[in-house]
């Protein structure tokens, strides 16, 4: 770096942006889902804009802020819509073609864009996912089940009598022992600070984050907001963000079979399993604890992220292929000329289906994977980098064609690369162990705005 | 490839269809390129994102744009001063080559490039990474928001003409590739130096 790009730096830097509108931002955006989670996605259609907007009015009250979720002690509803939702409450068109074109496009219509080809390909997801049905998303976290079936209660009260409005399905998830994913590991560990939030700050989240980049109308990283949607001066977007929504099924008979073989013993195969992800199973990540695991570690969430790549250049530790490395690369020497910041995505994935069984060798028919949810002012422009750049490719870490061990779409013969010396280890035959059922392009909109849609 | 009768009949059904209105020399030069031409080759051509080409990994970037006045006389000088050596493109890695043409007197200006994956993935990069650089090449362009500006893919993309041939030698090569591969040969070549016991120092 010159000494003007650091004096530039500094000055970008030292700017504090406007304070964040906490009462008009939703509590999701902000706040981490409990730890244990319990909760539900609950989708609906409008058949009516007036059952719609109705719909609406009677959720927004119980609609947790970010002013009001300061701890996670009590259950939250949050809502987004899509394109089709907007449409169906019968916006005015220069509305609705304000708003940025993939979103307007749907995700099943950007399937190209995000390589969902195969076996992910929109023809093959379940309903309502791509059908242009799916209008409103409610979610329901809470930290236990006595608040989870409360806030349950409280949302089917809204839309149980309501005129013009159909319930399209309903999707349990969590309850985990530990919060674990389908496969096993303590996930949601790295999610980026936000510049001006209020939620806790864990070691090694690294500089906060321009506002910006995750909710609507406040500067990002470029120093300006981005794009939203409606006139600039009375914005619809504002405090708002957009989601994506991704319905995995996780073939977990596949990747315990895949550790078997090509693991070694039982110890062998628990390392492997962390140089895929780049974290032993409780958490612990590699950059700290290279050689074996460490629940104790995995568990503290003062110490299970605070680490860098500075030291570990070579990938001998973390391997530049791992799925934590390529999602987040922090100060990893990249291939490719990138700003690191500009792709990143608060993620308040859920899972779902039976807790994680290690001797699972042949797919016993049950329901198991994760709703992948991120959330940015840009959240489908990031899937769609990440998609294209950091899952389905291996340009940016110099690994050619190689894609992410966990949520890349493998084709045949496809090779997953251990650093090691005196040379690395590639490790032949890799499958896909996460197939897309559906997904969505979801927008949500800060309070006033949502109170505005229930209105207009 | 072996060539049958069915093939030459196949290569003359085409040539009738592509080139029936033309003069008979052109029609026997296009059977004579078709006889060597393999159809099998391995660059897929595709779309680039939202305007042009891409073949296997690699894309095309051709754009034509009004000039300010005196654009054409500032972007000279500094090509000049930096003979042909963007640093900044060096870093971004996926630039194959770029190409600034001048014409109409001085009024115009066309840009090509050729580069790995889709136009548009980096650009929010190149705005926060090598701002200057691109302000620098593009100020001189009649309307140019600055490369933070919201809009800026959107101008790009207005002045983008798609291709219509475009002929690439190492379709699955990207740039990053190509490094590494210079990178193992001279060390290949070194080791057998070392092998051979014949180091001509």
């Amino acid at each position: 770096m010159s000494i003007l790009e650091k004096v530039k730096a500094l000055v970008h830097h030292e700017a504090a942006g406007p304070a964040l509108e906490l009462d008009d931002i939703q509590a999701t955006v902000l706040f981490d889902r409990p730890d244990p989670y319990f909760g539900t996605h609950v989708l609906l259609r409008f058949d009516t804009a007036a059952g719609g907007r109705a719909l609406l009015a009677r959720l927004a009250p119980h609609v947790r802020s970010a002013a009001d979720a300061r701890d996670n002690t009590e259950a939250w509803i949050a809502v987004a819509l899509s394109h089709a939702g907007l449409r169906a409450l019968e916006l005015g068109p220069d509305l609705l073609d304000s708003f940025p074109a993939p979103f307007r496009a749907g995700m099943a219509q950007r399937a190209d864009h995000l390589q969902d080809v195969g076996p992910n390909a929109p023809d093959g997801w379940e309903a309502p996912y791509g059908s242009g049905q799916l209008h409103l998303a409610v979610s329901i976290f809470a930290p236990d089940e006595a608040s989870w079936r409360a806030a349950m209660a409280t949302a089917h009260a809204q839309f149980a009598d309501l005129q013009g409005v159909t319930l399209l399905g309903s999707h349990d998830f969590g309850a985990q022992p530990d919060s674990r994913n389908p496969f096993g590991y303590r996930d949601n560990i790295s999610n980026p600070a936000v510049e001006g939030g209020t939620a806790p700050v864990w070691p090694g989240q690294g500089r906060p984050i321009k506002a910006g980049e995750f909710i609507l109308g406040y500067p990002g990283e470029a120093g300006v907001p981005l794009a939203q949607p409606g006139p600039e001066q009375d914005s619809l977007g504002r405090n708002g963000t957009y989601v994506v929504l991704r319905k995995y099924r996780a073939d977990v008979a596949a990747f315990n079979r895949f550790l078997r073989e090509h693991g070694g013993d039982a110890d062998a195969q628990e390392l492997l399993a962390a140089k895929l992800v780049g974290r032993w199973r409780s958490g612990a990540p590699l950059a700290l604890a290279p050689e074996r695991d460490d629940p104790a570690l995995g568990a503290d969430r003062q110490r299970n992220n605070d680490f860098t790549y500075a030291r570990d250049q070579e990938g001998l530790q973390v391997p530049h292929g791992c799925h934590m490395r390529r999602m987040n690369p922090r100060d990893s020497k990249l291939a490719i000329l990138t700003d690191v910041n500009l792709h990143r995505l608060i993620r308040r994935s859920t899972t779902f289906g039976p807790p994680y069984d290690p001797d699972l060798l042949e797919d016993d028919g049950a329901e198991r994977g994760l709703f992948f949810i991120g959330l940015s002012a840009k959240a489908h422009e990031t899937m769609e980098f990440m998609q294209q750049e950091w899952i389905n490719h291996g340009n940016f870490i110099d690994l050619a064609d190689e894609r992410d061990p966990i949520v890349g779409q493998q084709p045949e013969g496809a090779i997953f690369t251990v650093p090691e010396r005196p040379v690395r280890r590639r490790i032949h035959g890799i499958q896909s162990f996460c197939t897309l059922r559906g997904g969505e392009y979801l927008f949500m909109p800060g309070l006033k705005a949502l109170r505005r849609l229930a209105q207009n | 490839m072996t060539e049958s009768r069915n093939d030459l009949a196949d290569i003359k059904r085409k040539v009738e269809e592509v080139l029936g209105d033309a003069p008979q020399l052109l029609k026997l030069a296009l059977e004579n390129v078709l006889r060597e031409h393999d159809p099998h080759a391995d660059a897929q051509p595709g779309s680039a994102g939202r305007v042009g080409r891409q073949s296997g990994k690699v894309s095309e970037l051709t754009a034509i744009a009004p000039l300010k006045p005196g654009g054409a006389d500032r972007l000279r000088r500094i090509f000049k001063l930096v003979n042909g050596n963007f640093a900044g493109a060096q870093k971004v890695a996926t630039l194959h080559d770029m190409r600034f043409v001048f014409f109409e007197n001085d009024t115009k200006i066309l840009f090509a490039t050729t580069y790995d994956g889709d136009w548009d993935t980096y650009i929010d990069d190149f705005a926060t990474k090598i701002p200057d650089l691109m302000d620098l090449l593009f100020s001189s362009v009649e309307g140019w928001p600055g490369i933070k500006d919201p809009g800026v893919k959107d101008f790009i993309a207005s002045h983008q003409l798609t291709a219509d041939g475009w002929y690439v030698a190492n379709p699955h090569l990207s740039v990053v590739d190509t490094r590494r591969l210079q990178r193992i040969n001279d060390a290949l070549q070194e080791f057998l130096d070392k092998v051979s016991g014949h180091v001509d120092s």
